[in-house]
């Protein structure tokens, strides 16, 4: 898009007006990005920068809901957090989640999307039907699948006919966390899939026929080539469900509500039931400070070890 | 050849199978929602040998305030639709065409704060919303959501792949940046608004963190919060809530396969940025 | 044509926002309560239907608070949405009154010389008091008794209820039986929970407490160790059983589907086996003496917040809903007990076969107040649950329970 392509006689004229109104566009310029910006910035500065800054500081004290004068708390906050053991069993908790979610997720979504670029007819339905889950409410695939996990639910009869004895999935402290992961496995598998799908159309059909003139299998086209090619793709899918799972929120409020006994505490649910059931607002800053932390050295990492372009 | 074929129908099945299992679970719960009997969920053949009624819908419009939560998510998702295109736009636009001062500075601490888990953003929001008195008030629901980074991010760089010539020409024409913006610029970016409109859409709809910290009133609930409320109260009476949650995913499934298209574009452009 | 309809839904929009900040200021009472059945809608319903009645010149808004109430209505509390009158539990009114967001009621109470605060047993209106000042005026109490299965008794030989622990256990095991010879039990003597507030009576009829003087915490003592030993031992020792055991939501069902011959309710549970269990032919005594007759009252109040721009008119409805009249009509079904002496001789509770139990347990009943951060509970709870799921080991977890509890700073 140079200039230069269209550069006819009007246009240059256009050009060298426009050069002389020059000095004055810099300040209307100005002038006009500091209008555009002002509501924007001001929600986002009361929104999101204020309230950043704001945690670090509510994390000082013993901020307590009902109380009208907040007692600085000094570090006491944290300290008391690393003596929680429901603060480890909520990291433990969370970390296996992610380990599990995070590499099937990705493996399955770049499989999915690998069978749907082939030459198959009624594409467009099944990327609907499988990406129908990710736009659904979180909180709408959770009853149903409290559902479908209840003792007499969907998944006891189909396992019934199996054989498989019933499992209370969801008061089972053993399987709590494992069924809320499927869930989400369930969920976010077909919008990472379209990612993944967007990816590889833009692989070029040139690379796939030569592997085939070569004699190449459709494993080995998946491995050698796609694989590769879609690695900025990856990097995104991974990051963004690491960041999610490491989140993980409405499932676990909605299904089991951190039970039982604990065996379904993720970080962000423990974050909320500091600050909003137990009101201990200032706990809750801190803990959250905390996650945050984590998350975002292990994106770092992850950045460092894996980044999206291996050269 | 052959193998080729056998191949094909792998895949096939691969897709099929995958259909039942991300359908499935939908298909069962609006299925229990007309269901006539409460306990039955358990053997699909018995849920419809049970016999159809729309008892279920009439129940949840009836008898819940489903309607008032319909009414608040409806408001809410309406304004921070309506704001996000705006205010991404206008951002979008002064980052993607404007000269100013500070403008890297800016952009660059935008960006930033998507490096910060939205997590650590509960607490303090909500004390500060408490401190302006707009907890359980729909100023309060909708004004945090009013502006989004990514969208301001996609916005911008929608706009920067616009040809310069259009400013230039608009200029010439006398208009000054705000009309530019508004009769060049706007006019000319449906891809990018739809997308915006319709990721905040689905997002407003279905967000529950939020406003299940900002409500403590069931009259100012939202469709997901009062659903989640009602887990508990109705765990008996499963036909009733999976009617409910039917009614929650008709305008996000409408949406979605209306405008599929938008959203394929969206993601393919957030995904393939990095 | 596009643009200008853009801009009019904008321009109409933002219009509707700040009309929408503009607050409804209307003069009504919002009263807010948590309804545990169909039976408390209809009292509070006919309730207040009586108010408007008497008093049509005010106007009040229920709203009903599912879910957490206590929960909700702290939250409410502090961010300045509370409803001019609501329920308070006895459970959580030490730190409402220590955060001072309650109105105290002295004032009124003089004021007012029907009212008579003498009339209420004191107990539980000192459950609400701070320095002298009322916060909260006890609507109703409830208190756990023993409800045991006549028949089941009778096929056990048995005429009376136990009387004491060793009766207790004694009894269990007679009433434990496989009634069909497939091996399994059929029907255990009593059904148990592993939940704190079940242990409680236990404790307080083992000499124990919950607290000292300094209110602090003392869940590892010997009273209460030895309280939960015998607790637990009537489960492990199998003529008791836990509601999850027998697959049922909670031991109410586990009673009235004659699985178990006792358990430790509530009056709560009156209307529901009178609907939903029919055929169980049940009575209701004293919970079993320990080395002192103990029992565990619930009671709620009502009260209102110290942020309120209606304090005269709620008033008028707290004093209409406590005062003679109002608790009459709310305690007339027997839901719930009333805290007025003059009620309860009223409605002759006091000489009813089933309510003078209740009634008679005020003597020896104590409220379950601690004023510690909420979280100590579901801590209490989850131990609970080591022990009764995962057999831990009584004293060590006991031990750890109140390590964990000190470690968190959970004292206020």
């Amino acid at each position: 898009m140079l200039p230069g392509i269209y550069m006819n006689d009007a246009i240059s004229v256009r050009i060298k007006i426009n050069m002389k109104r020059n000095s004055s566009t810099k300040k209307e310029q100005q002038f006009w990005a500091y209008t555009f910006l002002f509501f924007p910035l001001m929600l986002l500065t009361i929104f999101v920068f204020i309230p950043i800054l704001f945690s670090f500081v509510i994390s000082f004290f013993d901020w307590e809901l009902m109380a009208s004068h907040q007692k600085f708390a000094g570090l006491n906050n944290y300290i008391e957090i690393f003596g929680d053991k429901i603060f480890y069993k909520a990291l433990v908790n969370t970390v296996f989640y992610t380990i599990g979610v995070v590499p099937i997720q990705t493996l399955l979504a770049l499989f999915l999307a690998f069978v749907m670029n082939q030459k198959i007819r009624g594409r467009a339905f099944f990327r609907t039907a499988f990406y129908i889950p990710a736009v659904t409410s979180s909180v709408v695939t959770s009853i149903i699948f409290v559902a479908i996990y209840s003792k007499e639910g969907l998944l006891n009869s189909l396992l019934g006919n199996l054989g498989i004895q019933p499992n209370d999935w969801l008061t089972n402290p053993k399987t709590v966390l494992i069924s809320i992961m499927m869930l989400n496995i369930w969920t976010t598998s077909g919008y990472f899939m379209v990612s993944f799908l967007a990816g590889l159309q833009n692989i070029p059909a040139s690379l796939y026929e030569a592997a085939r003139l070569e004699g190449a299998t459709q494993s080995q086209q998946f491995w050698h080539i796609t694989v590769p090619m879609v690695r900025p793709v990856t990097y995104f899918v991974v990051v963004m469900s690491l960041i999610g799972c490491f989140q993980v929120f409405d499932q676990v409020f909605v299904m089991s509500e951190g039970g039982p006994n604990n065996a379904s505490t993720t970080m962000a649910y423990y974050v909320y039931q500091n600050g909003f059931k137990y009101f201990r607002l200032g706990y809750g800053a801190a803990a959250a400070i905390l996650l945050a932390g984590i998350i975002m050295i292990v994106t770092v990492i992850q950045k460092k070890y894996f980044p999206p372009y291996p050269y | 050849m052959r193998t080729i074929k056998i191949q094909k129908i792998l895949f096939y099945i691969v897709l099929i199978v995958g259909t039942i299992v991300f359908l499935g679970p939908f298909i069962f719960s609006v299925v229990v929602s007309f269901s006539d009997n409460k306990n039955l969920i358990n053997e699909p053949g018995q849920i419809v040998r049970s016999g159809w009624t729309l008892k279920n819908y009439a129940y949840i419009w009836k008898d819940l305030p489903f309607s008032k939560w319909l009414f608040n998510s409806v408001i809410i998702t309406f304004f921070q639709t309506v704001a996000n295109v705006f205010f991404s736009a206008l951002a979008g636009f002064a980052f993607a065409k404007l000269e100013f001062r500070g403008k890297n500075l800016i952009f660059g601490s935008m960006m930033a704060s998507l490096m910060i888990p939205g997590i650590i953003l509960i607490i303090p929001k909500f004390m500060l919303i408490n401190g302006l008195r707009m907890i359980n008030s729909y100023p309060g629901l909708i004004l945090p959501g009013m502006v989004t980074v990514v969208n301001i991010f996609l916005m911008k760089q929608f706009f920067e792949t616009m040809p310069k010539d259009l400013e230039k020409a608009a200029l010439i024409d006398g208009c000054n940046y705000f009309q530019m913006f508004w009769k060049v610029f706007i006019p000319n970016s449906k891809p990018a608004i739809a997308a915006v409109a319709i990721y905040t859409f689905q997002s407003s709809w279905n967000e529950f963190l939020w406003p299940l910290i900002a409500t403590n009133t069931g009259e100012m609930f939202t469709l997901p919060v009062g659903m989640a409320s009602l887990r508990y109260e109705l765990i008996t009476d499963w036909p009733a809530i999976m009617a409910g949650t039917f009614l929650i995913s008709i305008p996000t499934l409408l949406i979605f396969v209306i405008f599929q298209r938008y959203f394929v574009q969206g993601i393919a452009s957030t995904g393939g940025k990095e | 044509m596009v643009k200008s309809t853009l801009k009019y839904i904008f321009l109409i929009s933002f219009l509707a926002l700040i009309i929408s900040c503009i607050r409804d200021k209307a003069k009504t009472i919002r009263f807010s309560s948590w309804q545990s059945n169909p039976s408390e809608k209809r009292l509070t319903d006919s309730l207040l239907h009586c108010f408007a009645k008497k008093y049509p010149e005010y106007k009040v808004k229920f709203e009903l608070i599912p879910g957490n109430y206590s929960e909700k209505i702290q939250l409410m509390l502090g961010t300045h949405s509370a409803p001019q009158v609501f329920y308070v539990k006895d459970f959580v009114a030490p730190s409402y009154l220590r955060y001072d967001v309650l109105q105290p009621l002295n004032e009124y109470i003089d004021r007012d010389t029907s009212f008579d605060k003498n009339d209420f047993y004191p107990q539980f209106l000192n459950a609400f008091t701070k320095n002298g000042k009322i916060y909260g005026i006890p609507k109703d109490f409830g208190c756990y008794v023993l409800f045991y299965n006549i028949d089941m008794f009778k096929a056990a030989g048995l005429s009376e209820p136990p009387k004491d622990w060793t009766e207790l256990e004694e009894f269990s095991k007679k009433l434990t039986k496989d009634i069909n010879g497939d091996g399994k039990t059929d029907q255990y003597g009593i059904v148990v929970e592993p939940s704190i507030d079940k242990l409680m009576p236990f404790v307080f009829q083992n000499m124990g407490s919950f607290q000292d003087k300094d209110a602090n915490l003392t869940l590892n003592t010997p009273e209460f160790q030895g309280a939960l030993e015998y607790y637990y031992g009537l489960y492990s020792k199998k003529i008791a059983t836990i509601p999850t055991d027998v697959s049922m939501n909670n031991i109410e069902e586990v009673f009235g589907r004659k699985r178990a011959a006792m358990v430790i309710s509530g009056g709560w549970f009156v209307p529901q086996l009178k609907d939903q269990y029919k055929d169980v032919n049940y009575k209701v005594a004293f919970l079993p003496k320990g080395k002192q007759m103990a029992t565990i009252a619930f009671t709620v109040s009502y009260s209102s917040p110290k942020e309120n721009p209606l304090k005269e008119e709620s008033w008028k409805l707290l004093s209409y809903l406590t005062g003679k009249e109002g608790m009459t009509v709310w305690t007339s079904t027997g839901i719930a007990m009333p805290t007025r002496k003059s009620v309860a001789s009223g409605l002759d509770y006091i000489n009813h076969p089933e309510y003078k139990i209740f009634m008679g347990s005020v003597d020896f009943a104590k409220v379950f107040q601690v004023d510690y951060n909420e979280r100590w509970f579901s801590i209490a709870q989850s131990a609970m649950q080591a022990i009764f799921y995962e057999r831990a080991d009584i004293p060590q977890k006991l031990k750890q329970m109140e390590n964990d509890i000190k470690s968190l700073r959970l004292k206020k």
